[in-house]
């Protein structure tokens, strides 16, 4: 097995309760929020 | 009356042209100069190229657009500069061959008081043998080679619900790409649509990179906080491919794409041989073909443009180890090196140098990502530019230029990994600055309260909201300026 392949293999896997959270419409509707706040913050920042 | 002309209608330029047009009205005159008929919102390529959206849905035309808002507009190709005038006038012009199927061929020279080149990049297939759709592989840089993708695709997926098994190969064709984030995206939109069809065991899925290790993307990777550890874009991605079956090749230089073989060669200087059914490889970029002319008619292109073709301007060009690389290297009011009235942004300006770490094989190939200038830096470059050619237009020569260097600017990238309000995902990453400073942030280069990835469903919806959003603001739509960058 190649390097690329080694590191890919020994990466790690999302839980399943990641992997539900993901999918869950409650949590993923308050990252969209937080993340989009975030992308305004950094808008308002960046802006000189 | 000042006349400024824009060379270019995409994200840079077209948004130059609508800020410009509403700070300066009807007074003054701003002129875009574009090959393309239509506006091509580049981001949402990759979903017409897994057949996700239709052509239709990601482009408009610009002449309505334009003429509603009282800009002029001219269907053409710039194909000379002459920042210094010629014998008959002194002031700057452009040379610009129609594209418009009215006047076909037909040459003009538009005179300007000041020039923004937004010309982007060229899709060089040609520095790859054997690369790109009118050959061996196909890509998804266009609206139109997207769709020619989707129907390729499409029939390998039909192939493969009778039964086959294939091989897909998707990243970048050259050592010195960028835009592999756009590569990463497609591969995971592939995999995602082999799972929707029912045949994801049937496909081996390669993602062929020139990044070092995964989660470069050009931008030398990102420091996560993760839970409280620092964590990096490397292992979040490779979990990904993990997560997802996906293979990967790194540190590849594609040398040759012959009909369903790549040849590649590797950083350590191993060649290999890549058999495919499916080759998604992006093109490396360069310059535009735009010559540059003084007043005497002698060619000054070498001045104006760097080697690559990009333009010159108020970097740090000067050779330097990565070593002695800084954030001051990079250019803040993006003027050209031989005329205050002439601008480059978006892709069309010169990078300084790289962002990753740059590398060579034994044998002298460069295979390192050359730097990515995203959608929203690109946006932020056009709007600060023409609020600087705005203001020196209203108060004069000596009003105060606007900034907006990638090394003090952050950019949000989401990257789509599979459509669908219910089913799809996104890793949307967010960087600050997008170049590393590491005299303000000596541990990673980059904020990491403001350096950030996440995977999941909101990503998918945040990508789509500002598909709607940035086409409704190209179109110009009422209240588009609140739409920011």
């Amino acid at each position: 097995m190649d390097e690329a392949a080694e590191s890919i293999a020994a990466a790690p896997l999302p839980t399943a309760k990641t992997l539900r959270a993901r999918r869950s419409l409650p949590k993923q509707a308050i990252r969209f929020v937080a993340f989009n706040l975030k992308m305004l913050r950094m808008v308002a920042k960046g802006h000189h | 009356m000042a006349r400024v002309v824009i060379l270019g209608a995409g994200i840079s330029g077209h948004t130059a042209a609508l800020y410009l047009k509403r700070s300066l009205r009807k007074k003054h005159e701003v002129v875009v100069v574009s090959p393309a008929a239509n506006y091509n919102w580049i981001p949402s390529n990759i979903w017409v190229g897994v057949g996700r959206m239709d052509e239709r849905q990601v482009k408009f035309p610009l002449r309505p657009v334009y003429d509603r808002k009282g800009i002029e507009f001219h269907q053409a190709l710039g194909v000379a500069l002459r920042p210094h005038g010629d014998a008959d006038d002194p002031r700057g012009a452009v040379d610009i061959v129609y594209t418009d199927p009215d006047r076909s061929g037909e040459t003009a020279r538009l005179r300007y008081d000041y020039l923004i080149n937004a010309t982007g990049p060229k899709l060089n297939f040609q520095a790859t043998p054997g690369l790109g759709p009118d050959a061996n592989s196909l890509s998804v840089c266009t609206a139109d080679h997207a769709t020619k993708t989707a129907a390729a695709f499409a029939a390998l997926i039909e192939e493969m619900r009778a039964g086959e098994h294939k091989r897909l190969v998707i990243g970048v064709g050259h050592g010195g790409c960028t835009c592999e984030g756009a590569a990463f995206e497609y591969t995971f939109n592939v995999e995602h649509e082999l799972r929707q069809a029912g045949v994801r065991d049937q496909a081996e899925i390669i993602y062929l990179t020139n990044e070092y290790e995964l989660g470069d993307f050009g931008v030398g990777g990102m420091a996560f906080d993760q839970q409280g550890f620092v964590s990096n874009s490397k292992l979040w991605t490779e979990s990904l491919f993990r997560e997802r079956g996906v293979k990967a090749i790194v540190r590849a230089h594609v040398q040759r794409v012959d009909p369903g073989v790549i040849h590649y060669e590797q950083l350590d200087g191993t060649t290999g041989e890549l058999t495919f059914d499916f080759a998604m490889l992006l093109p490396p970029f360069r310059g535009v073909d735009l010559k540059a002319y003084d007043r005497a008619g002698g060619d000054i292109s070498d001045e104006v443009f760097a080697p690559n073709g990009f333009m010159r301007v108020d970097a740090d060009y000067s050779p330097k180890p990565y070593e002695e690389w800084s954030a001051a290297d990079w250019p803040s009011t993006y003027q050209s090196v031989v005329a205050d009235n002439v601008f480059g942004v978006g892709i069309a300006f010169a990078p300084p140098h790289p962002i990753s770490r740059p590398r060579t094989s034994p044998s002298g190939t460069v295979i390192s990502p050359a730097p990515p200038r995203t959608g929203m830096p690109s946006g932020v470059m056009g709007r600060t530019v023409a609020g600087s050619i705005s203001r020196r237009i209203r108060q004069g020569a000596s009003a105060e230029l606007g900034t907006a260097s990638m090394a003090s600017m952050g950019a949000a990238c989401i990257a789509s990994a599979g459509t669908g309000l219910r089913d799809g995902s996104a890793a949307a990453m967010t960087m600050y600055p997008i170049v590393p400073d590491r005299a303000r942030f000596p541990e990673s280069g980059r904020d990491l309260r403001a350096t950030s990835g996440e995977i999941g469903l909101a990503g998918h919806w945040t990508k789509l909201m500002l598909h709607y959003l940035f086409i409704y603001k190209a179109k110009a739509r009422p209240f588009w300026h609140l739409i920011p960058e």
